[in-house]
């Protein structure tokens, strides 16, 4: 086959909220760079997300970066990196305001600041009570920053690469990365896209389990990518489930409901949270609520007649709020629930919803793996921003509005990385290694020959009941045993997909293997980590690790205070620090502590 | 008793030269609250793996898989196929380029419409970040906010007698930005600037009022009460102009 190069300053995977934020960092300085997508760009995933995005502006109540930096810790059950947290939280200001300057219509209060809402595990004075540091547009604020990130783009002359799909890293024989290999969609044409620097902003993979808020694109392509370049994939044990998807359809219904007031009711309409979480109760931290809703469910007080999920009340709001604050919500509850929320309740069930963990990178953005005796040494070349990325600000667990944020700052710090390198003189255009589009050669050769093979779909469903049934929102240790086998037998198959259709051109059959083989790395990745990490934190909670005097929730400090390192390579793990130490003297470290709310 | 579906769908791929345009027949048993989302996937799975069209978040906000529902435009994500007939059709959306079966490439023709019209916040200064945000009345504020929730769908576009015969026509949806914009306190392009970009038949006197996109709008912008405005704007600007000479 006939592979065409391209060569660019810098080339980003992903347009996003991530992608979009650093493109803009390239595009001002003048950098000559290519943005690839699958989808046009305001049609990506972040146009999902409702809730907000965290900034302690302190407009609706008293707040400082000292506190959101205490919740962040906390709430990644402090597995998060202190140094990155404290690089977020500070930032955050910095981004939102910039984003109001670039026209996001953010909610107003009376004295036309931005109006900031209560949201999970967000506190004030060190988890005392809730504080209001969600800054949204109405129910809609993903679409909203989506569309004002990339009119900036549009201003700035950015040029994307629509319905473009990258397939594999470009590294030499340093180990440095030199761009991708990526096809034309509707050509089927396969180029290499040569560049000083690559940045991956590709999202998550929730494609992984079988009940997902997740849009069908999230097939974490540039973790499989990564993990096949023999990048390791940290923490891929941690996973979110969001408390409320709607049941059956999964489709988000935002945190931002409870911070306005909703109540999670069990069948006997009683307010459950309260037993969980005395002090936070609804407002909680994502995975308590999620367990908290799925104890409820496995101890027969689920409704329904399958009693198989739990309903969230605001029928007790005034319709006027639901109409202004939560105008989408009510219009995803009738079309997909069936229910008007003014008049009756929202059936709701834990969704899988996003991945904490991804590909190891620094506060600046920068792609760090373990060699020669340094845990975080950088690739040269390579950078990460947003969902695909573990920076790690959000551990164990992710507090609700700072994914929004963690793009915004990680999508700009890796954007102000790169010029600067590039300013610097530091990022040169290595030759290509001759066999560079070798690997997505072979991977489509052996596509096109297979015979006797295995159905995309079939391979595809295995792999989401498996990851469902084996690392869902409680882990056994049983099943997770069991998961790793399945798991490894589901990747077997997997090298045996077949397509009936070989046609090149806008093949749609050839793109979902192709998107399986990222998918099928990031569920070995989840299973293998989550088997092996032997105690309960944050998210990954296992029965065998209860609630003890000397380990509490499960927490066992002295044997699992480290980030999991998965090497796809014989399916390897190796175990780094977690830097509990911030960037600056500012603040002090936050103390190991138990995580109640 | 659950229903048949008679679902007759566009085919064709204009990259591949031995397609031609045709409708195909499929069928499939309804279910409860079985979306277009739900039923094509279900099509796609088991009778056509070739079968091309877009859904990106399947909650009616990206904007990707806005069709031709039994001949009005709409959203197939939040189609319920309870509302239709038990036989209905698919068609891609006209206007645009076909990609290929029920695919169309809304994105180019949204992005050239971007760059026309300049559809981003003009700033005398880059911001300064030192500074607090800019404050905005809330009343205003929700009034950019309702203009903002546009999803360039391009079902406006689609059911516009203008935007198929003229091409260039920047539409509801490129005039609705342009309204947007205006009404941003922080833009600070006025009503000549304004002008310039669509006090023209590609613009607002383009427009023949016949409001099929208000009706269609599948995130229920008012778009029958901004074009009135922008319309009188702009006639007033452009008496301006003249009188200017
Ligand atoms: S104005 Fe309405 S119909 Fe037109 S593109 Fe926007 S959302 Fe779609
Ligand atoms: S009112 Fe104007 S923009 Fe709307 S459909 Fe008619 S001609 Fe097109
Ligand atoms: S799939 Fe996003 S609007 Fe329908």
């Amino acid at each position: 086959m006939n592979v065409a190069k391209r060569t660019f300053d810098a080339v980003i995977v992903g347009a996003g909220g991530a992608g979009l934020r650093a493109a803009l960092q390239l595009s001002e300085a003048g950098l000559k760079t290519a943005v690839l997508t699958k989808v046009f760009p305001t049609r990506s995933h972040t146009v999902a997300a409702q809730g907000g995005v965290a900034a302690s502006l302190g407009n609706s109540t008293e707040d400082n970066w000292h506190w959101h930096m205490y919740d962040t810790v906390k709430g990644s059950d402090w597995l998060g990196d202190q140094d990155a947290i404290e690089f977020m939280c500070k930032k955050a200001n910095e981004v939102v305001i910039e984003l109001e300057h670039y026209g996001m219509p953010f909610d107003r209060t009376d004295n036309g600041k931005i109006y900031q809402r209560p949201f999970g595990g967000h506190s004030m004075n060190y988890g005392q009570a809730p504080v209001m540091r969600s800054c949204a547009a109405a129910d809609r604020t993903g679409h909203a920053m989506l569309h004002a990130l990339y009119q900036r783009n549009v201003r700035a002359n950015t040029q994307f690469f629509v319905e473009w799909m990258a397939l594999d890293l470009i590294r030499d024989a340093d180990g440095d990365v030199l761009g991708v290999t990526a096809m034309e969609m509707e050509t089927g044409e396969v180029s290499i896209f040569h560049a000083k620097a690559t940045i991956f902003a590709t999202g998550g993979a929730g494609r992984i389990y079988y009940s997902s808020t997740n849009a069908f694109i999230n097939t974490g392509d540039g973790v499989g990518m990564a993990a096949r370049a023999g990048i390791p994939l940290e923490d891929m044990e941690f996973w979110q489930f969001h408390p409320t998807g709607v049941a059956g359809a999964g489709v988000l219904i935002t945190e931002g409901v409870r911070g306005e007031g909703g109540i999670l009711r069990n069948a006997q309409g009683e307010r459950f949270m309260e037993r969980y979480a005395p002090n936070l109760k609804d407002l909680a931290s994502r995975d308590v609520v999620s367990r908290a809703m799925t104890t409820e469910i496995n101890e027969g007080r689920g409704c329904g007649p399958d009693k198989d999920h739990v309903l969230l009340d605001i029928t007790h709001l005034a319709p006027d709020t639901i109409m202004k604050r939560l105008p989408g919500i009510r219009e995803i509850a009738i079309q997909f629930a069936g229910v008007d929320p003014i008049k009756a309740p929202i059936p709701v069930v834990p969704t899988c919803h996003y991945q904490m963990g991804g590909i190891p990178t620094n506060y600046k953005g920068q792609v760090v793996v373990p060699k020669d005796g340094n845990p975080n040494s950088p690739v040269a070349g390579f950078y990460a921003a947003g969902e695909c990325a573990c920076a790690s600000v959000h551990g164990a667990n992710r507090l609700g509005t700072n994914s929004l944020l963690d793009l915004l700052v990680f999508g700009k710090s890796a954007g102000e990385t790169v010029v600067e390198d590039f300013q610097s003189g530091q990022l040169k255009l290595k030759p290509l290694p001759a066999d560079a589009a070798d690997v997505s050669l072979a991977r489509l050769a052996r596509l096109d020959g297979q015979t006797n093979g295995e159905s995309v779909f079939d391979v595809g469903l295995e792999m989401r009941r498996t990851m469902q049934k084996h690392a869902g929102v409680f882990r056994f240790d049983n099943l997770l045993k069991e998961g790793v086998q399945k798991i490894g037998e589901v990747a077997e198959r997997a090298k045996r997909t077949q397509i009936a259709d070989k046609s090149k051109v806008w093949n749609v059959a050839r793109m979902e293997a192709l998107e399986l083989d990222n998918l099928i790395e990031v569920a070995r990745a989840t299973m293998v980590s989550a088997e092996a990490r032997k105690e309960s934190r944050g998210a990954h909670v296992r029965d065998d690790a209860p609630d003890t005097a000397e380990n509490p929730n499960g927490r066992d400090d002295a044997n699992w205070l480290k980030h999991t390192l998965w090497y796809s390579e014989g399916n390897r793990l190796d175990y780094k620090p977690v830097n509990l130490k911030p960037l600056s003297d500012d603040v002090e470290p936050i103390a190991l502590a138990k995580r109640t709310y | 008793m659950s229903r048949r579906l008679k679902i007759s769908i566009f085919r064709h791929n204009p990259r591949d030269p031995r397609s031609v345009p045709r409708l195909v027949d499929y069928e499939l048993d309804e279910r409860p609250g079985m979306t277009l989302f739900i039923a094509l996937n279900a099509i796609r799975d088991t009778q056509a793996p070739d079968l091309n069209f877009d859904f990106v978040c399947r909650a009616g906000v990206c904007g990707a898989c806005a069709m031709v529902i039994d001949g009005r435009p709409g959203l197939a994500c939040r189609t319920l196929t309870s509302t239709l007939p038990a036989a209905f059709s698919l068609y891609p959306l006209p206007v645009f380029r076909l990609v290929a079966d029920l695919s169309v490439d809304t994105g180019s023709w949204m992005r050239e419409l971007a760059e026309r019209l300049q559809t981003w916040v003009h700033l005398d200064a880059e911001p300064d970040l030192d500074r607090l945000e800019a404050r905005m009345e809330p009343a205003l504020a929700e009034a950019v906010y309702e203009l903002d929730r546009c999803i360039e769908c391009g079902c406006c576009i689609a059911a516009c007698a203008t935007a198929q015969m003229r091409e260039g026509f920047v539409g509801a949806v490129g005039l609705v930005k342009i309204a947007r914009f205006r009404l941003d306190s922080a833009d600070t392009r006025d009503d000549a600037d304004f002008y310039e970009l669509v006090g023209n038949d590609e613009g607002i006197f383009g427009c023949m009022s016949l409001l099929a996109c208000n009706d269609l709008c599948p995130k229920e912008l008012p778009l029958q009460t901004q074009l009135a405005w922008l319309r009188r704007k702009m006639a007033g600007q452009g008496v301006r102009w003249l009188r200017r000479g």
